[in-house]
C-alpha cells in the first residue's frame, strides 16, 4: 500500500502479506498502521526491489504531486515493485466531482484541512489559524484529475495495460497489469 | 510496528547509487519475538519469492540457526524445520536499529519497527 496513511486498507484481506508505506512517520505510529509492518518512504523512491509484490495499490495519493512528470515518476515506481503479471490499484480525486470538494474549475488545488481541536490549537508548520472555527487550518496540494487524465499517465508510463477504469466516489480509478516485458 | 525478516528480504536501498538489487544489512540494537500464525500455504509459495542467500546472511545477524543453505534442501513435509522457517522469517523483530546500504554507507535508521528510508534533500 502506496501511501497507507494510518493503515486502514492494510487488514484488507488477512490472507494475504501486506505492506504499507507512507511519507508521514506520525501517520504510521497510529494505532492501526501500528500493528501492521510498515515503513517511512517516498512514492518516487521506493525501497523495494523490482517485481517483490503481486499487486499494489496507491489511494489518493498521487494527486498530492504537484507536477505531471512526478506523477508519472510514481506510477512508473509503483510499476516497477509489481511483478510481471501483476496489478496495480490507483484512486485519484476527481475535478468533476460534487459535493464538499466539488465545483472546482481548476486542477491545481489547495484544500484546506481542519485540525481537530483536540489536537492543539498551536500554529504548527504552515498552518493558520481559522479564526471563526478556533482552530488550525492546513492547505494541502491536490492535482484534480479529469476523466482520462490517469489512463494518459499510465500510458505515458508505459509497461502497462489498463484493465479496467472507473469512476468510484468522487475519484477517477484504474486497474493496470504490469507488462512481462520492460523495467 | 514490526520489521521482519520477510520484509527486509523485499527491500532494497533507495540510494540513486545503487543498484537496487543488493539486500541491505540490518544493524539490530533491539530485537523481539513476535507470535504469527503458522501458514504452511503461505510460506511454501513466499520461498520462491525470496532472496535465499540475502535471507541466511540476515538470520544470521539475528542469531537465527539451522535453516536449509539453500531452497533445494528445503523439505516441505517437515513440519519442525517448516516452523523453524516461518520463526526465522515472519516472527523475529528489529525494533531498534539499522539498514545500512551497502553501496553507499548510508544508514536507514529502525525506531519503533519502523525503518524510516526518505532520502535527505541533497541526496535526490
Amino acid at each position: 500500500d502506496i501511501g497507507c496513511g494510518n493503515g486502514k486498507y492494510l487488514s484488507t484481506n488477512p490472507k494475504v502479506w501486506m505492506h504499507g508505506c507512507d511519507r508521514s512517520p506520525n501517520l504510521l505510529q497510529h494505532c492501526t498502521a501500528n500493528k501492521h509492518d510498515v515503513l517511512v518512504a517516498d512514492a518516487l523512491e521506493l525501497p523495494y526491489k523490482s517485481s517483490a509484490f503481486d499487486a499494489a495499490i496507491s489511494i489518493a495519493v498521487i494527486h498530492h504531486l504537484s507536477t505531471e512528470e512526478r506523477r508519472v515518476a510514481a506510477l512508473k515506481e509503483a510499476l516497477r515493485v509489481v511483478r510481471p503479471g501483476g496489478v496495480l490499484l490507483v484512486y485519484n480525486w476527481a475535478l468533476e466531482q460534487e459535493g464538499r470538494f466539488g465545483g472546482f474549475k481548476e486542477q491545481d488545488q489547495l484544500i484546506p484541512w481542519h485540525l481537530n481541536k483536540k489536537f492543539g490549537t498551536d500554529v504548527v508548520g504552515h498552518g493558520e489559524k481559522a479564526e471563526e472555527k478556533h482552530c488550525v487550518v492546513y492547505k494541502r496540494f491536490y492535482h484534480l484529475f479529469k476523466e482520462g487524465e490517469t489512463e494518459r499517465l499510465f500510458e505515458a508510463a508505459g509497461g502497462n495495460t489498463v484493465r479496467q477504469s472507473y469512476y468510484d466516489h468522487a475519484n477517477w480509478c484504474a486497474i493496470v497489469e504490469k507488462q512481462a516485458l520492460s523495467m | 510496528a514490526n520489521m521482519i525478516l520477510l520484509t527486509h528480504n523485499m527491500m532494497v536501498s533507495p540510494m540513486k547509487e545503487a543498484s537496487k538489487t543488493l539486500p541491505l544489512k540490518i544493524e539490530a540494537e533491539e530485537v523481539q519475538e513476535l507470535e504469527k500464525e503458522f501458514n504452511l500455504v503461505f510460506l511454501v509459495k513466499i520461498i520462491d519469492r525470496l532472496d535465499w542467500a540475502g535471507f541466511l546472511e540476515a538470520s544470521a545477524i539475528l542469531n537465527q540457526q539451522g535453516l536449509p543453505s539453500s531452497t533445494e534442501e528445503i523439505d516441505k513435509t517437515n513440519e519442525e524445520s517448516m516452523r523453524k522457517l516461518h520463526h526465522a522469517l515472519m516472527e523475529v523483530d528489529v525494533v531498534t536499529g539499522a539498514l545500512v546500504c551497502t553501496e553507499t554507507g548510508r544508514r536507514f535508521p529502525i525506531a519503533g519497527g519502523i525503518p524510516n528510508m526518505l532520502l535527505n534533500q541533497d541526496e535526490l
